[in-house]
């Protein structure tokens, strides 16, 4: 179930599958998933967690930050300010919601998350695309015509294939 | 009014005024016709093709910086072409006799792809030019100095979101392309090829465009792609949700590696293209995702026990687009 809304996550849902998806976030275990897989990618970026004392540190620095004074921007016309004034609160509690069970981690979530990890990282990763694939595009891309080899380089650029020929 | 500030502004108005003007003529630089375009990708084609030259190439991608040796010769009619980076694991691209080979010592492999399409390029088809002049306008940029080169640039910006910016710094001599960038919608540079320094139209010795290696040590893995769109054939495959201005090119099956056959499709906006492989996999999972090595943005799907691969020169939207409407016919 929670395999759309990683999808969504990566970026591959368009159109409908994207309005199903958004509709399974709205169910009852939607944000949970949203938690879980953003835990998951988290740990395969290596972000890791906020060190100790992070939220202190943040709200120090947010109080010190100086008040910017700029002129009231144009409201956008059209949109009346009882829907802009409705959309905002609709933002908070969707942002409140969202806050609540990423300040409150079921911990059976993250370690599921944590578990299913390990599974997933060689779907999860971003994939090196095989020489021969950039090999024979190369050849017909009008582009490469106008530099000569140049572009081939991008086939045996030895940081570009993850060193992997 | 004009009069009034002129007035009020005395010399430093005037100068402001003729500034200005020179700036509004600058922005306002002609945009140049499809033909133009054209004509002008043709010569920097058969300049790559028919010109002597040597010199070091610097390549720019992400965080990464690497430098080669380029050595190419046109001689009776052919090309020989030399290519081998100075940084990293000995790699090199060599072209002669109508096939490119690229050489990995460090994993013991060379590649073998058959070169069939770079000799029709200056002949775009008309509904190529026409993608061309709508989806990119054509244009002259500022003169400057490239790798001790006085070069001319040229930009080629597109309309859309959907593809890349390109621009070229030319010798205007001989045509030769000596930098080429391609940049993103907030104009920042996502890949580049520039010449440190070039020498062109000398005397090459064929010596200096032969591989390392003659004949693959023994040991060497050779992996041969079959040739491509030599018979070319419906596929049965197509993209239902095409980008606008992209034109198929190329429909085949090919043999890549000695695997079993892949369907190639290939589209083209006449400046760019975006290449689609099909390989049936089955049911077993395979990595899938996405990846952008330089300007090539990469996606990866399996599909109905197929494994789909679109690749090319544009934003990762596009091949997003393209890689999740690949269907049957």
């Amino acid at each position: 179930m929670g395999e759309q809304i990683s999808r969504l996550m990566d970026g591959e849902l368009e159109g409908a599958e994207a309005d199903a998806a958004f509709r399974e976030l709205k169910g009852p275990d939607g944000v949970a998933s949203w938690v879980c897989y953003h835990v998951i990618a988290d740990t395969l970026r290596r972000c890791g967690e906020p060190t100790p004392g992070f939220a202190e540190r943040f709200s120090a620095r947010l109080e010190a930050e100086p008040t910017v004074l700029a002129p009231r921007p144009m409201r956008a016309p059209g949109l009346p300010l009882v829907w802009a004034a409705a959309a905002s609160v609709a933002a908070v509690l969707v942002v409140g919601s969202v806050a609540v069970s990423t300040l409150d981690p079921q911990p059976t979530v993250i370690a599921k998350a944590r578990e299913a990890n390990a599974v997933r990282t060689a779907q999860v990763r971003p994939q090196p695309v095989s020489p021969d694939y950039l090999l024979a595009h190369q050849e017909y891309s009008p582009t490469t015509q106008i530099q000569g080899v140049g572009p081939y380089l991008r086939a045996v650029a030895a940081g570009g294939t993850d060193g992997r020929p | 009014m004009t009069t009034c500030a002129h007035q009020r502004f005395g010399r430093a108005g005037a100068w402001f005024r003729a500034a200005l003007i020179a700036a509004v003529t600058l922005a306002a630089m002609p945009v140049a016709g499809a033909e133009e375009a054209v004509a002008w990708l043709g010569r920097a084609a058969a300049a790559a093709q028919q010109q002597n030259y040597v010199g070091t190439i610097v390549y720019q991608h992400g965080g990464h910086v690497e430098t080669s040796r380029l050595v190419h010769l046109f001689e009776h009619g052919s090309e020989f072409e030399k290519l081998v980076n100075l940084e990293g694991p000995a790699r090199e691209v060599v072209r002669s006799n109508g096939e490119v080979r690229c050489y990995y010592p460090d994993a013991r492999i060379v590649r073998v792809e058959p070169r069939t399409f770079r000799n029709a390029f200056p002949s775009l088809s008309p509904q190529q030019q026409a993608a061309l002049a709508n989806y990119y306008d054509f244009r002259m940029a500022e003169r400057g100095r490239v790798a001790g080169i006085e070069t001319q640039a040229w930009v080629f910006e597109p309309k859309d979101g959907l593809r890349y910016g390109h621009k070229f710094w030319a010798d205007p001599v001989s045509g030769l392309l000596v930098k080429a960038r391609i940049f993103d919608e907030r104009n920042e540079v996502v890949e580049q090829f520039a010449f440190t320094e070039i020498s062109i139209g000398l005397r090459i010795d064929r010596e200096l465009v032969k591989p390392t290696w003659p004949v693959a040590p023994p040991g060497w893995q050779v992996r041969q792609s079959g040739p491509g769109e030599s018979e070319p054939k419906e596929t049965g495959w197509t993209v239902s949700r095409l980008p606008p201005g992209f034109l198929k090119i190329v429909d085949g099956f090919r043999r890549l590696h000695g695997k079993q056959e892949v369907a190639h499709l290939v589209y083209s906006d006449g400046l760019v293209a975006v290449s689609v492989f099909i390989e049936p996999v089955g049911s077993a999972p395979h990595p899938v995702g996405m990846s952008r090595q330089g300007g090539i943005n990469v996606v990866i799907r399996q599909q109905d026990g197929n494994l789909v691969t679109v690749l090319g020169e544009v934003p990762a939207a596009t091949v997003r687009q393209i890689a999740h409407s690949v269907t049957r016919r």
